[in-house]
């Protein structure tokens, strides 16, 4: 997958968690969860969405990673190659 | 490979939310419940044409839909129900009366807080610094058991409006008698007084059906009629169940919403049941009046905690109802609902589960009878008589409660003792619902999501 693709599959499911979630004015470096008024629960809820999807299995520590948009994809970018 | 991920024992809020989460990640879930309806606690039953819940006086945690981290907004989307196409219908109001003084509360807490410095002015500040005590409290940090009256006498120093405040928590959401664990108290003065009173748009049906529809849409099944008759174990694992047919089903996990004593006698759980069986249960006693009767009777309160004696005396009582205190609810007060024809009042008294469970057959109808017409009197001194226009009359009991969701005892709040964890001495087998801690129906739901994203989902 594309770094545009893994993009656009990411606010995909977050926009599926999220029906309140704004994306326009989403600074793609800051971290994800404050500007979307996230929490934990929903936090797992992409985590488990990407595991079911792509059988990709995270381990919590590495859950910092996911912090921003840009930090998703680029951990994300490798994993989802072959996809 | 066993023939499900998850089994869930109990159709009830907490195992339908919970089957929703582990049927939306993918995984094989199968529901297993012993009535022929979901809901539990909280269904509905049919008499004369008429439907009539069990339980939905109003669903507390009311918030508006953008409110984001608010609890009621995290369950919808937990759940991936949309918030904004749910109907709800916010309380006109409610009422504490209590020894003859009388505090009001909406949704917007500014009206307790007047209503206090109202009724009692030199209480005023001390309960705003009550409020904030509040806010800080993490009620879901693991503490051990701390008394909410000492903490309430600590701030407030006025026994009887601590009273007046602990008389709808109680009543909406302890298992113990007498006070409440601090934890609880916070998560209940919050659910009711930060937040409030709603009800969704139809009835608990419609609710339920929302629910189970969303199990289903993700894959998952619901099998009805189905009593589990053990949960089988072998060595520190389970490895399914049997149900009373005889049929096994296995399981990778199971997650028990019966409650404590039933899952320690499923399980063959060593140890002592009886101190997981809880000791309130109720007697709720329904009527129907015509439109015009309900609006000469409380046509803005939606809901009114009463108590005559001086000091709370929140216990299983000494008859076979107490009818000196209780809740008169009216489903029909709440905004925006279109008014129909009859209108149903609503009252709920702390009731003795053994003194009914001992009656024989025929004194058990007399007896229902006779303290049906006494809640109604005692109702009917508080918001005016009513009992001339009755259409139509039901009540029911902690035996029926039991009878119909083998809560022991119907202690509709379940043990007094939570297992907040969830854990079990096998380690795939799970408890969630009433007797893990989370009350009521936004609760109950919350249990159920709250145990299999930490033991399931991760
Ligand atoms: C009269 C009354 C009024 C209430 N009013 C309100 C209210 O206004 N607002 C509010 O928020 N809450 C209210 N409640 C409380 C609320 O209903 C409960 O807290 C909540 O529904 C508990 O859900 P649960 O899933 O934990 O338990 P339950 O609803 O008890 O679910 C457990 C399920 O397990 C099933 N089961 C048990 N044993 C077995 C077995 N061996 N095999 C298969 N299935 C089994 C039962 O049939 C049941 O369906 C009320 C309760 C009552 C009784």
């Amino acid at each position: 997958m594309s770094r545009e693709e893994i993009k656009d599959v990411l606010l995909e499911i977050i926009a599926d968690i999220d029906e309140e979630a704004d994306f326009a004015s989403l600074d793609t470096d800051a971290p994800l969860r404050d500007q979307l008024d996230l929490d934990s629960m929903d936090f797992l809820d992409i985590v488990m969405e990407l595991r079911k999807r792509y059988k990709l299995q995270i381990p919590e520590e590495e859950y910092p990673q996911l912090a921003t948009l840009t930090s998703c994809i680029d951990y994300l970018e490798p994993k989802l190659q072959t996809v | 490979m066993a023939a499900y991920q998850l089994l869930i024992i109990g159709g009830g809020l907490s195992g339908i939310a919970a089957g929703i989460r582990a049927a939306r990640f993918g995984l094989k879930t199968l529901i297993l419940e012993q009535h022929n309806l979901p809901g539990g606690l909280n269904s509905y039953y049919f008499r004369q044409g008429r439907l009539l819940e069990t339980g939905l006086h109003a669903m507390t945690n009311f918030a508006p839909a953008g409110a984001k981290q608010a609890p009621l907004n995290r369950l919808f989307r937990q759940l991936r129900l949309s918030r904004k196409q749910f109907e709800v219908h916010e309380q006109l109001g409610s009422e504490i009366r209590f020894a003859g003084r009388s505090l009001l509360f909406t949704n917007n807490i500014k009206v307790l807080e007047e209503s206090i410095a109202a009724e009692f002015p030199g209480a005023i500040d001390r309960f705003r610094l009550l409020r904030q005590a509040i806010a800080a409290y993490n009620p879901f940090a693991s503490a051990p058991w701390r008394s909410a009256r000492s903490f309430l006498s600590g701030h407030l120093r006025h026994p009887l409006l601590a009273d007046m405040l602990l008389l709808p928590l109680m009543i909406y959401g302890n298992a113990e008698e007498h006070d409440m664990d601090l934890g609880q108290f916070v998560i209940m003065f919050r659910a009711i007084f930060e937040e409030g009173f709603f009800r969704p748009g139809a009835t608990m049906r419609e609710f339920l059906d929302l629910l189970v529809q969303q199990f289903h849409e993700f894959g998952g099944e619901l099998r009805y009629r189905c009593p589990v008759a053990a949960v089988e174990t072998d060595g520190d694992r389970v490895v399914g169940v049997r149900l009373s047919s005889g049929e096994r089903l296995t399981a990778d996990t199971v997650l028990s919403t019966a409650g404590m004593p039933e899952t320690m006698r499923l399980a063959g759980w060593e140890g002592d049941q009886t101190q997981y069986v809880g000791r309130m249960s109720f007697m709720e006693t329904i009527s129907f009046v015509p439109r015009a009767t309900m609006a000469s009777l409380a046509p803005d309160r939606t809901i009114i905690f009463y108590h005559h004696g001086p000091r709370l005396a929140y216990q299983r009582p000494d008859d076979l109802i107490d009818p000196t205190w209780g809740v008169i609810c009216f489903p029909g007060n709440f905004s925006g609902l279109s008014p129909e024809d009859s209108a149903q009042i609503r009252v709920t008294n702390a009731a003795s589960y053994l003194l009914w469970k001992g009656l024989a057959a025929g004194a058990y109808g007399v007896a229902k009878e006779q303290w049906s017409r006494a809640a109604i009197a005692a109702s009917e001194e508080i918001i005016g008589n009513y009992c001339a226009s009755i259409v139509y009359q039901d009540s029911f009991t902690p035996v029926t409660i039991e009878r119909f969701t083998r809560k022991a005892q119907g202690a509709v709040y379940g043990s007094a003792i939570k297992v907040r964890d969830g854990a079990t001495p096998w380690g795939n087998l799970f408890i969630a619902g009433t007797d893990q801690g989370y009350l009521g129906i936004v609760g109950a739901m919350l249990s159920g999501i709250t145990i299999v994203n930490q033991h399931v989902l991760r």
